[in-house]
């Protein structure tokens, strides 16, 4: 378990964090997410004891990352988000320098070498100097690093970023390979990488929180309203009038149909939106081709959240 | 438990950094170099002089390792820094005083493969001649010493700096000073500035008297107490410099 409390960092006359808390209990997996330079790095930087923070406090597993440092270590993997490698060592060389940096030996220390190439996919360059290596093989190795003691807690910095879609997809599965057992904190700037592995996201922009919650949270509490696509073989003018007529359709816009007849309808969480529209529907004999909720995306949130921050940020 | 384990993550750090000195060909460039310049240097003397012992090239070598010890240091901590390892480094569950002597050592061991490697000059000395075989072995273990505290030197600085570069230029000026302070003409001239001043440098922070009496055989406490607490000064502020970088 981690506690991040009131964590408040600067460089100089840069603020770089101010005020983050957040926490992630045994097993979850955290997505961290926000634009470059919104403190993501710094924050992981303090809790796996890199950097000390001006004010504030982080505990692991109820250990005090500035009054046991090594303790803490001890539990994490890290793999930073400038992947720190060796490039004059194969991979074989630096994975067996970490593991022996990190205590193991002997049986255990080639057990997990074995474990951490299969998992990681290093099995065919594992003699290659780590500096000859493609960007995807030097990534996997840093994570292999940060998995070679078997830490419980992962803390990994943009794990996936200069990757091509499919090494996107092998360290998507590997970290959900892991869940359950472990619990872990991956940043991000590309936002669609945090669905397909959890659910759990923290926001930070500007070196504050802006969000933390689930994904279905923190879209309803961004936006505010519920999303349908409805469409219809009927006459456009008709349905319209009377989408609009609908007391739960707050905002209704007029979508391109190749046949027949789009809506896009917004109305308050609160209410059954597409119950409404299908009795509506089956009442005038419309024959409806399309009715579904439309979950925002990351996407939309994270705009929604951090326009709303920059604007109260302006009023203040 | 954890005291063994820190000797063991130094013993682990003293490892990889002694390998990475021999998987790259400046090693052996380093090496020759010091071998062929030291050797040569000395050897143009030798026969000039006529004299079967080494003074000449033990003479040498303050000046000498001003220029070469920075540079075996320099990529000590700035090259980690360079290639994001030290950031690794710092989040291993040892302290930076281990890593740091898991370094220093190894750039110690380089040094003394180096030093090793004139061991020639005595054995062709002794052949020619008749040295004086104890003023050679306290002239080594001078050699050593001093290697020891330009390495301390050096590994300080590039602890300061991101870049080798500047790690090696400022480990040469702060040799420098070192050696330039035990010249007894130096401390004159600084005592006509200041009264004392020149003298008190020179008898508490110039290595040349220390190091001329270990070259005529004569090892004492006091010097040794200057070699080896000079080059700790010099670690511990290296330590604290990396843990406070930290705030």
């Amino acid at each position: 378990m981690i506690e991040v409390r009131g964590l408040s960092k600067s460089f100089g006359t840069m603020k770089a964090l101010d005020d983050v808390s957040f926490r992630i209990n045994r097993g979850e997996i955290l997505g961290f997410l926000g634009p470059n330079g919104a403190g993501k790095s710094t924050t992981m930087k303090i809790i796996t004891t890199f950097l000390a923070p001006d004010s504030g406090a982080v505990t692991v597993d109820g250990i005090d990352v500035l009054e046991r440092p090594l303790e803490v270590r001890r539990r994490i993997g890290y793999l930073p988000e400038n992947v720190p490698l060796y490039l004059d060592m194969n991979i074989h060389e630096y994975l067996t320098f970490v593991g022996r940096a990190r205590g193991l030996e002997g049986a255990r220390l080639r057990e997990r070498l074995d474990w951490c190439v299969e998992a990681c996919g290093l099995r065919t360059e594992y003699r290659k100097n780590i500096g000859e290596l493609s960007k995807g093989y030097k990534q996997r190795t840093g994570l292999a690093q940060a998995l070679i003691h078997d830490p419980d807690i992962l803390i990994l910095d943009e794990p996936t970023s200069g990757l091509d879609p499919l090494q996107i997809l092998g360290i998507r599965d590997l970290i959900k390979s892991l869940a359950g057992h472990k619990t872990i904190i991956f940043s991000t700037h590309i936002l669609q990488e945090v669905s397909p592995v959890t659910d759990r996201v923290v926001i930070i922009n500007e070196g504050s929180i802006i969000a933390d919650g689930t994904v279905a949270d923190l879209s309803r509490g961004a936006m505010g309203t519920n999303r349908v696509f409805i469409g219809a073989r009927a006459e456009a003018g008709a349905v319209e009038a009377a989408l609009r007529s609908l007391p739960v359709v707050t905002e209704l816009k007029p979508l391109r149909a190749t046949e027949g007849c789009r809506f896009e309808a917004r109305g308050p969480f609160s209410d059954d939106l597409v119950g409404s529209i299908e009795r509506l529907a089956r009442e005038r004999g419309w024959q409806l081709t399309e009715l579904h909720e439309a979950p925002y995306s990351l996407e939309d949130t994270f705009i929604a959240l951090t326009r709303r921050a920059r604007g109260l940020k302006e009023v203040a | 438990m954890h005291n063994d384990l820190n000797m063991r993550g130094s013993l682990t750090i003293f490892r990889r950094e002694f390998a990475a000195y021999f998987n790259s060909p400046i090693a052996y460039i380093f090496i020759i170099a010091f071998l062929v310049l030291n050797a040569g240097l000395f050897m143009t003397g030798f026969f000039l002089s006529g004299a079967a012992d080494l003074r000449g090239f033990f003479g040498n070598l303050p000046f000498f390792l001003i220029f070469f010890i920075p540079a075996v240091s320099m990529r000590l901590w700035a090259e980690d820094k360079r290639l994001g390892t030290f950031e690794l480094l710092m989040t291993l569950p040892m302290r930076t005083a281990d890593v740091m002597l898991g370094k220093y050592l190894a750039a110690l061991a380089f040094y003394l493969v180096a030093l090793a490697g004139t061991l020639t000059l005595p054995i062709m000395v002794g052949a020619l001649g008749n040295p004086d075989g104890g003023a050679i072995f306290s002239s080594y273990l001078g050699a050593a010493l001093l290697g020891a505290l330009y390495l301390g030197i050096g590994t300080f600085t590039s602890g300061l700096m991101r870049d080798q570069i500047s790690a090696v230029i400022l480990g040469i000026m702060a040799c420098f000073l070192l050696f330039v302070l035990g010249i007894p003409a130096v401390a004159a001239t600084i005592d006509g500035w200041v009264p004392g001043l020149g003298s008190l440098l020179q008898n508490y922070l110039g290595l040349s008297s220390h190091y001329e009496m270990m070259l005529r055989g004569v090892v004492g406490a006091a010097d040794l107490a200057y070699f080896l607490g000079l080059t700790a000064v010099f670690l511990v502020l290296n330590a604290l410099w990396l843990e406070g970088r930290k705030f």
